[in-house]
């Protein structure tokens, strides 16, 4: 089994995690991290069938949870989805150039300030859906192939995303243009050519942005979009995120890879699974004694970090 | 309940038993009373046997050893109110050691708060210099800006200083070419006109010649 992607619930309490048969589990962490655990607090309090394929990526609104995997995004309410035999609350596709095969999302992500929600995948385009109407509102066309993941700048608000061709590309939605392009496979510090070109993970900070996969995992300056640090990482990261003056990463490897921005290794925490797809940092504020780190990849087990500095314990598909 | 005092060393009954139990223990634990309460019996029954006992030697005993009982039991007495005054005043130094404590917690708790919150900015101080440190690294290799600037101005000088030279050669140039001209032109003047002269001279000849013949016939 892969988990591929997890979402925080708007209360904190919760997590859910997506699996590649297209289950999604939602995991009760208050159960799991208080004094009274036991081994079924980190057994799944409900899981259901989701999608028909791999559930690649999942956001989490203020009331809803979305995920998207097989060409369709699926929104569930959170209240409800403790219930069994929960159903789908709506499930929209954006519009396909072919109706022939339907394109994987690889990526969604929240635009708060304009209720929207961008989806990337496959078709090598952004898409844009206003969440109020469910109306598609922007198609961006610029990526050359599929589109592996996005981040959202806040101050623009821009959303760079990054994928197969190698290229970051910086879309303002207002205008709805290409407004910046670093292909960071042509910059020969970071390029690794025996790895690819791919972008498997992108994260930004307004100013900086991180990303890797083929290339090196590097720190940019985007107004200058100039690459400062490298971080020494042989394998390719596939989840990178800022969080507070560290940068977490992981990838092909079992560890959770702590960075300063100076390019220092600060720590590797050694998870559970033999290689890590995504990581998700519960900042809620609602719950802030369920304040973790939970990460989780190439098996059934997230592991959830509730220091930095070691995994406390694993919760199980 | 209230907690019971030991009277006479034996553990009386603890806090949250009922006063049936109570009772009941004690009268298991000792008929009569042990210690204290042997004692006062005993003086009771001493005193009723000395109220009817007669001779006046053994009276006289008798009253000695009741004054003597008495004053065990008066001793005895003092004793165990000295022991719950002592123990009243332990509970008080208790509480109020206890609230000294609770107080230092509250405290532990707002330094852990605003330690954390000193964290966080020195995190964000942390983060903020390191930012600055990759730009300057990128930027230190860049050549310096006043030392690109005044490379600029040499040049610059340079170029200046090499376009005069190239405007004087031009006009010296200029110079040479319009005296050869000048020479070129003379030149072929004084032709045309050695030619012109030679031209004159032999048509003058020519003329003389056919004079001379003329006059002869």
């Amino acid at each position: 089994m892969t988990i591929f992607s997890q979402s925080v619930s708007p209360c904190g309490k919760f997590l859910a995690a997506g699996n590649n048969y297209g289950q999604i589990a939602v995991f009760s962490l208050s159960a799991a991290l208080s004094s009274e655990a036991k081994e079924e607090s980190k057994k799944p309090v409900v899981t259901f069938q989701a999608h028909d394929g791999p559930v690649y990526s999942m956001v989490s609104t203020d009331r809803h949870l979305l995920s998207a995997g097989d060409g369709e995004v699926k929104a569930w309410l959170w209240a409800e989805i403790l219930k069994k035999g929960c159903k789908e609350l709506w499930r929209r596709q954006p519009p396909y150039r072919t109706s022939l095969e339907v394109p994987e999302i690889n990526a969604l992500l929240l635009v708060p300030k304009e209720n929207s929600l961008i989806l990337a995948g496959g078709d090598c385009q952004l898409h844009a859906m206003d969440l109020e109407t469910g109306a598609f509102t922007r198609a961006l066309r610029g990526h050359t192939d599929y589109i592996h993941c996005l981040a959202l700048r806040e101050r623009s608000p821009e959303v760079l995303s990054g994928g197969e061709d190698g290229a970051v590309r910086l879309w303002d939605l207002r205008t709805a243009k290409e407004v910046q392009t670093i292909e960071v496979y042509k910059h020969e510090e970071c390029s690794r050519p025996h790895n690819g070109r791919w972008i498997g993970c992108l994260a930004t900070d307004s100013d900086w942005m991180v990303c890797g996969g083929g290339p090196a995992l590097t720190l940019w300056h985007l107004r200058s979009s100039t690459p400062t640090t490298i971080f020494p990482m042989r394998a390719p990261q596939k989840h990178v995120t800022f969080y507070q003056d560290l940068i977490l990463s992981a990838g092909q490897g079992r560890c959770v890879n702590q960075w300063q921005l100076s390019g220092e290794l600060k720590a590797q925490v050694p998870g559970s699974s033999p290689g890590l797809l995504s990581l998700s940092l519960n900042q809620q504020p609602a719950a802030p004694e369920c304040k973790v780190l939970t990460a989780a990849g190439n098996s059934c087990r997230v592991d959830v970090f509730t220091n930095l500095g070691y995994r406390a314990f694993s919760l199980s598909f | 309940m209230s907690a019971h005092v030991s009277i006479g060393g034996i553990p009386r009954i603890g806090i949250m038993e009922s006063k049936d139990e109570v009772i009941r223990k004690r009268l298991l634990i000792d008929g009569d009373g042990a210690g204290d309460d042997r004692r006062i019996n005993l003086l009771v029954k001493s005193f009723i046997k000395w109220c009817n006992s007669g001779s006046q030697e053994e009276g006289y005993s008798q009253y000695q050893r009741m004054l003597s009982t008495l004053s065990q039991c008066e001793f005895s007495m003092g004793k165990t109110l000295l022991v719950y005054d002592m123990n009243l005043r332990e509970m008080e130094n208790y509480e109020k050691i206890y609230k000294e404590i609770e107080c230092s917690i509250a405290g532990a708790h707002e330094k852990i708060a605003e330690c954390k919150k000193q964290i966080l900015q020195a995190k964000r101080i942390r983060k903020n210099r390191q930012e600055y440190d990759a730009l300057a690294k990128v930027i230190q290799h860049h050549p310096d800006r006043h030392e690109t600037l005044k490379e600029l101005e040499a040049l610059g000088k340079e170029l200046e200083h090499l376009s005069h030279i190239k405007e004087s050669v031009e006009d010296k140039l200029e110079l040479r070419r319009k005296q050869f001209h000048v020479l070129l032109s003379t030149i072929h003047e004084l032709q045309q006109t050695l030619e012109n002269d030679e031209k004159l001279s032999e048509v003058e000849e020519a003329q003389e010649t056919s004079m001379e013949a003329d006059p002869k016939p």
